[in-house]
């Protein structure tokens, strides 16, 4: 029982982790860099949350879905006027500007945050425990919005014109751009999809954690871990690497000291990419 | 790397509107305003200073007038590492770098520490100044992080011209150690109970706290008596608080008192579910909880929704009232205890120092005036205006000799030719060889949403 116990606290852990790197696995796809900004937009969702709900009384469920949008257009502004400029130049440089964005986003949350600890004005979690797994409501939900979310994306980017854009584009951008793709509205709409989903994992992290300045910077190695494990195949590698590194995290916890959840999770990503260089994915995929 | 995004930013494509041209320069103008002003509230060296200290510069207008910097009191005694008087290059002012974190999880702790150094140099200053002339002080923030510290601190030292750095955090002091050696620049923290300085402190390396090995025998000695049959330990994953619970945990091992779960667990996870799995599991009586407010705020919650129905003792990164409304005072009302070094409430000088200061009552704040009224203390004893000189008399003013514990009575002693001893507001100041004191603790329970005194522990609890 205490096993299975650890296994559903993975499986919460996995899918938060999916939440986070979702949004980060579609900018490297389509906008081909790794967006190190990432983990400071999901900043930018948990303390808009905060700010809205904590301090300006607005419930929780009107507080988070506009901390996403307002996530979503701050994404959408930086790119259009810090990455944009410079596509041109590279991978390296846009990685390495993203790193200096997050530097700025952190340097204004701090300025804006100031020091300390900040929570929500909701409730505390209640427990249930379904077979005798403890299981709270708010772990509930965010197996159910990484479900959500997995399915949405998927149906968004299977079924719809724009989506089929978007994974054109992915998979070669001058060849979607020579048959008539929109470029510009599918790096639009890209972003405000990425950086809605790290809106709305702030919003989760800002619910189940307590929130300080550094907390959002400090998910980016996990997120990194996943969005390696998963390579640059299908975001279907995204949900199944969330799941692997969350749940090998955790149930090591059942037998080796909780200090080293993060070697667990690194060790997974090196033992896939010794036998798999590209990751889960194999060969690019869209 | 800061500049780059921003730079780049401002030179977009042709097809990009005008007006998102101006909107991208105006946000870029304004990020750039804004990340500034962060830098302004503390990575600066001087501005920030000005900014921060006003206190010191009201209380003593004079001070850039050399001709009010009073003189030398007497020649200083050839015992206490007296050599001939260094001039300052105006005569007017001795500077000192206030080195704390402003920013980060520990902001609250920093701006204590800043506030009651300021105080001490407002009445070093009304009562004429050191032999060197009057305090000036300079503030960086640090935010908790090292390297920053330590750019921060040889600003101090190379551009300001400080002698003594206050302030840091135990990982900053102990990254400091090196510079504050070869600088020759007394580096003193009221907080930082780190173990690793006991092998590196003692030389222009001090501190106005215990070491953390004292708070894990305080810590250990609540827990084996309160009557619990089970305890488990929860612990960051920090050499500051696994230490002092590894102390503790051999102090409740020593009681009999089954210890369920040792859980080294590290901070920034958004939940900890996993490390509380087992621990709920054995429900034990109570949880000592050696962590920081993000960690441990999580923590608490969790447990409690799990049904962890026991008591707690947590360590004194959570001993703020902030904790209450950040868990909810329901949750830990009467079954959450704090335990932390602490002034001797009991102490006259600690009493006239909370008379003197509204703030007296905050942690460290003691220690911290404790800090800044030894160095003027120590530039008077030595007359040498620089770090050396400090740190050839440190120990000697607050060991042996006329007891003051003010630095108006101190100076007057010492120009009466008396060897003093500083009785601290927050206790006796006794060096050891690392440059460390022994110290007196506190247990507080929450009580109605907020935190109550239940137990003190002198220093002479832990003499053996």
């Amino acid at each position: 029982m205490l096993f299975l116990q650890y296994l559903t606290a993975g499986v919460v852990t996995g899918c938060f982790l999916i939440l986070a790197t979702i949004g980060f696995s579609l900018t490297r796809q389509v906008e081909g860099f790794l967006n190190i900004a990432h983990a400071e937009l999901l900043g930018i969702g948990a303390f808009a949350t905060w700010w809205l709900n904590a301090s300006q009384g607005w419930h929780i469920l009107i507080a988070g879905p506009a901390a996403v949008v307002f996530t979503a257009l701050i994404g959408l502004g930086i790119a259009r006027t810090i990455y944009d400029p410079i596509r041109s130049r590279g991978p390296a440089v846009l990685l390495i500007t993203s790193t200096g964005v997050a530097f700025v986003i952190g340097g204004v949350i701090d300025a804006l945050v100031g020091t300390g600890i900040r929570t929500l004005d909701i409730g505390l979690a209640t427990s249930y425990k379904p077979f005798g797994i403890r299981i709270t409501d708010y772990q509930i939900l965010v197996v159910a919005l990484a479900a959500a979310v997995s399915v949405s994306l998927a149906l968004f980017l299977n079924r719809t014109r724009i989506g089929l854009a978007i994974r054109a584009r992915a998979v070669n951008p001058e060849l979607a751009a020579s048959r008539g793709v929109d470029v510009a509205t599918t790096s639009r709409v890209t972003w405000l999809l990425s950086s809605g989903l790290a809106g709305l994992a702030g919003v989760m992290l800002a619910v189940i954690a307590t929130l300080t300045t550094d907390l959002p910077f400090a998910q980016i190695l996990q997120i990194l871990a996943v969005a390696i494990l998963a390579g640059l195949g299908s975001l279907y590698t995204v949900i199944a690497s969330g799941l692997i590194i969350g749940i090998a995290m955790d149930v090591s916890v059942y037998w080796i000291p909780a200090g080293y959840r993060p070697l667990v999770a690194f060790s997974i990503v090196i033992i896939v990419l010794l036998f798999r260089s590209e990751g889960l994915a194999g060969r690019r995929a869209a | 790397m800061e500049s780059t995004p921003t730079k780049r930013g401002t030179k977009m494509k042709p097809t990009t509107p005008r007006w998102l041209r101006l909107v991208a320069a105006m946000l870029a103008l304004a990020v750039i305003a804004a990340a500034c002003g962060n830098d302004d509230d503390g990575d600066g060296p001087a501005a920030p200073a000005e900014q921060a200290a006003p206190e010191a510069t009201a209380a003593a207008p004079e001070a850039t007038d050399g001709a009010t910097a009073p003189e030398p009191t007497e020649a200083p005694d050839a015992s206490e590492g007296g050599e001939p008087v260094d001039e300052p290059a105006d005569r007017g002012e001795v500077t000192i770098g206030v080195l704390v974190p402003l920013t980060g999880e520990l902001g609250e702790f920093g701006k204590i520490v800043a506030d009651a150094i300021e105080f001490g140099v407002g009445e070093i200053n009304v009562a004429g100044g050191t032999v060197c002339g009057d305090i000036r002080t300079v503030v960086a923030d640090t935010g908790g992080d090292p390297e920053t510290g330590i750019r921060e601190a040889t600003n101090m030292i190379e551009s300001e011209g400080a002698i003594a750095i206050l302030g840091p955090t135990s990982g900053i002091m102990v990254a400091l150690v090196d510079l504050a050696k070869r600088e020759e620049v007394v580096i003193m923290s009221p907080y930082a109970g780190t173990i690793t300085l006991n092998e590196l402190g003692g030389d222009f390396v001090y501190r106005t706290v215990s070491s953390d090995l004292g708070d894990g025998a305080a810590s250990g000695l609540w827990l084996s008596t309160r009557g619990y049959g089970s305890v488990a330990f929860m612990v960051q994953n920090e050499e500051s608080t696994i230490s002092p619970a590894e102390v503790a945990r051999t102090e409740v091992e020593e009681a009999g008192i089954d210890i369920t779960d040792f859980v080294v667990y590290n901070p920034g996870q958004p939940s900890y579910q996993a490390e509380l799995t087992s621990v709920l599991a054995s429900d034990p009586d109570a949880i000592f909880l050696a962590g920081g407010q993000e960690s441990g705020v999580t923590l608490i919650k969790e447990a409690v929704a799990g049904g962890f129905d026991g008591e707690w003792l947590f360590t004194a990164d959570l001993a703020v009232p902030e904790i209450f409304d950040a868990v909810g005072a329901e949750l830990i009302n009467d079954k959450a205890f704090v335990e932390f070094a602490d002034a001797d409430p009991s102490l006259p000088e600690f009493i006239s120092f909370e008379e003197r200061y509204p703030g007296a009552g905050a942690p460290f704040a003691p220690n911290s005036f404790d800090m800044v009224t030894l160095v003027a203390l120590s530039l008077e004893a030595s007359g040498q205006c620089d770090g050396a000189g400090i740190n050839s008399v440190i120990r000697g003013v607050s060991d042996g000799g006329t007891p003051v514990s003010t630095f108006a009575e101190g100076r007057d002693a010492l120009a009466s030719g008396d060897d003093i001893n500083y009785e601290g507001a927050s206790g006796p100041l006794v060096f050891d060889p690392s440059g460390t004191v022994s110290g007196a603790y506190t247990i507080q329970q929450a009580q109605n949403g907020e935190w109550v005194n239940v137990e003190f522990y002198p220093a002479s609890t832990f003499v053996e």
